[in-house]
């Protein structure tokens, strides 16, 4: 006897419920909101980024019809629609990076633990790399951080964006040795 | 250790974990941008909306029934006067479906705290006159929907007949016309702030507030939305009182007036600003008259009035009107 709903699968499987059912898109929400906060204050600040949340499932759920149902997991379109809102923060951003540039190493509100484990060089190289980021053109920036705070492959940062995959490799490459040069290059456990 | 992996480790200590206030954004996925309630303190907000003279009054005003206050009637331009009906209230959400009315959506959400005022802003635009109408107002309340006429407190009419029927109540009682209506919510105050660019203010002790997780040094502060939010929204602050919590508010405001002046001199700016505004709040002025209304206040003096009243004959916790006084009060504002 089945006296639950039925759990659905797929994100995709979301989407095309929702066609139907908006309700079924806060299942949507619910999988992928904290997701993409977490994501969307490393680059803008906890301030931003409830909105920016907000914004970014309100246009996706506008355009849920016009989502491609063969693709069942639906975060490189999620994160594509919240890369769009953030790059109308770009100013912000960078002055953001730019602030850390400035920031003593707040140490006091970590334990020695902590730190060792997060790794004392990326503290050290911090104002490094905030200045790195701070000066990457906005389409480089975007691919780099999809990827390192996004968590998402290069196909699928290929899919945000809507470009190809080469595209996404020649910018990450392009935003990585520039990250590199900004450190120094001195760095001996440097992949490729 | 790679560049990536530092970028990672970068990326770990500048994150910060969701805010149970994320499950707001969910809600608005159903409810709509457009469709938020209104603050009754953010009422001064609107005010930055209708004119910039206005806002600090309207704030002062609000929620207070200060018989001293009342209006020293003076002579009106009749020609191109604008009287603009002011709500607000501190529910978060709930606009449910319409036939209902706001009033059961929001059954259950926590108490309101409707301010209602009228902004009168005469044709030659040198004065401007907020009138606070008291919420407990005892008053005869005109059938509007499915609702009979009836004798109510006057926030039962927007309550249950949202602000049609408050501003077709009001405007029998008045006899004013009320040519437009604006509505605000908090959501709206803190838009707006930013719009601003944030406030600047003072504070004279350190603010460290656990409920609102809001941590301030003593002295000048610059607040964004959120912070400015969350300041006049302390309860455990000073000596806790409504009346210091007032004041917080007043301040706040004059300090977003200030930033709106500034923004007057800067056409782009100030559309900017607008624009803002607009997408904040629910009224049916264009962005236009809204403009035009900006600019034209910006050198206006302010009067802020309460509608004459007195505790109801009847129950001591209820408010009546005071006549002749009410009338005319509104008879200047004709």
């Amino acid at each position: 006897m089945i006296t639950q709903p039925a759990v659905r699968g797929a994100d995709s499987e979301l989407v095309s419920a929702s066609w139907t059912d908006p309700e079924a898109f806060a299942e949507l929400f619910d999988r992928y909101s904290a997701m993409l906060y977490r994501y969307v204050s490393k680059r803008l600040g906890p301030e931003q980024a409830e909105d920016l949340v907000g914004e970014t499932f309100l246009i996706a759920f506008a355009r849920r019809r016009s989502y491609d149902l063969a693709y069942a997991d639906a975060r490189p379109w999620l994160f594509g629609i919240l890369t769009k809102l953030v790059s109308r923060h770009h100013r912000k951003e960078a002055a953001r990076y730019r602030a850390l540039l400035r920031a003593p190493v707040d140490s006091a509100v970590e334990s020695p633990a902590d730190r060792v484990a997060a790794g004392v060089t990326a503290r050290a190289v911090r104002a490094e790399l905030a200045g790195a980021l701070a000066a990457l053109p906005a389409k480089d920036r975007d691919v780099l951080l999809l990827i390192a705070w996004g968590d998402l492959t290069y196909e699928e940062v290929a899919q945000a964006l809507g470009i190809p995959v080469g595209t996404v490799r020649s910018r990450l490459n392009r935003g990585r040795r520039k990250v590199r040069a900004a450190l120094g290059d001195t760095n001996p456990m440097e992949e490729e | 250790m790679d560049d990536l992996k530092l970028l990672r480790d970068l990326g770990a200590e500048l994150e910060h974990e969701p805010p149970a206030t994320l499950a707001r954004q969910r809600h608005r996925l159903f409810t709509g941008r457009r469709r938020r309630r209104p603050g009754w303190w953010a009422a001064g907000l609107v005010a930055v909306a209708t004119s910039v003279a206005v806002a600090v009054p309207v704030v002062l005003v609000g929620d207070r029934h200060d018989p001293d206050r009342t209006i020293v009637a003076e002579p009106v331009d009749v020609s191109g006067t604008r009287n603009v009906l002011v709500v607000g209230s501190d529910t978060r959400e709930g606009e449910g479906n319409a036939q209902y009315g706001p009033g059961q959506a929001r059954a259950g959400v926590g108490a309101r705290s409707d301010t209602i005022m009228i902004v009168h802003l005469p044709a030659d635009r040198r004065t401007a006159t907020a009138v606070s109408v008291p919420r407990d107002s005892m008053v005869r309340i005109p059938r509007c929907g499915s609702s009979p006429p009836r004798v109510d407190m006057i926030n039962s009419a927007y309550d249950n007949g949202g602000v049609a029927c408050l501003r077709t109540t009001l405007e029998k009682l008045t006899g004013l016309r009320l040519d437009h209506t604006v509505e605000v919510d908090f959501t709206g105050f803190k838009d707006m702030v930013d719009a601003l660019g944030g406030v600047t203010v003072t504070l004279p002790r350190p603010v460290d507030d656990r409920a609102s997780k809001l941590r301030l040094p003593a002295g000048r502060s610059h607040l964004d939305g959120e912070q400015a939010l969350g300041y006049v929204r302390l309860r455990h602050y000073g000596d806790g009182s409504d009346i210091a919590r007032i004041k917080r508010q007043q301040t706040v405001v004059v300090a977003m007036v200030r930033q709106v002046k500034s923004a007057l001199g800067e056409p782009v700016k100030l559309e900017e600003l607008l624009k803002e505004v607009r997408e904040s709040v629910r009224t049916d002025l264009s962005m236009e008259s809204m403009y035009q209304l900006a600019t034209e206040l910006s050198g206006a003096r302010l009067d802020v009035a309460s509608v004459p009243w007195m505790p109801h004959p009847e129950d001591k916790n209820r408010i009546a009107w005071k006549q002749p006084d009410a009338d005319k009060l509104f008879a200047t504002l004709r």
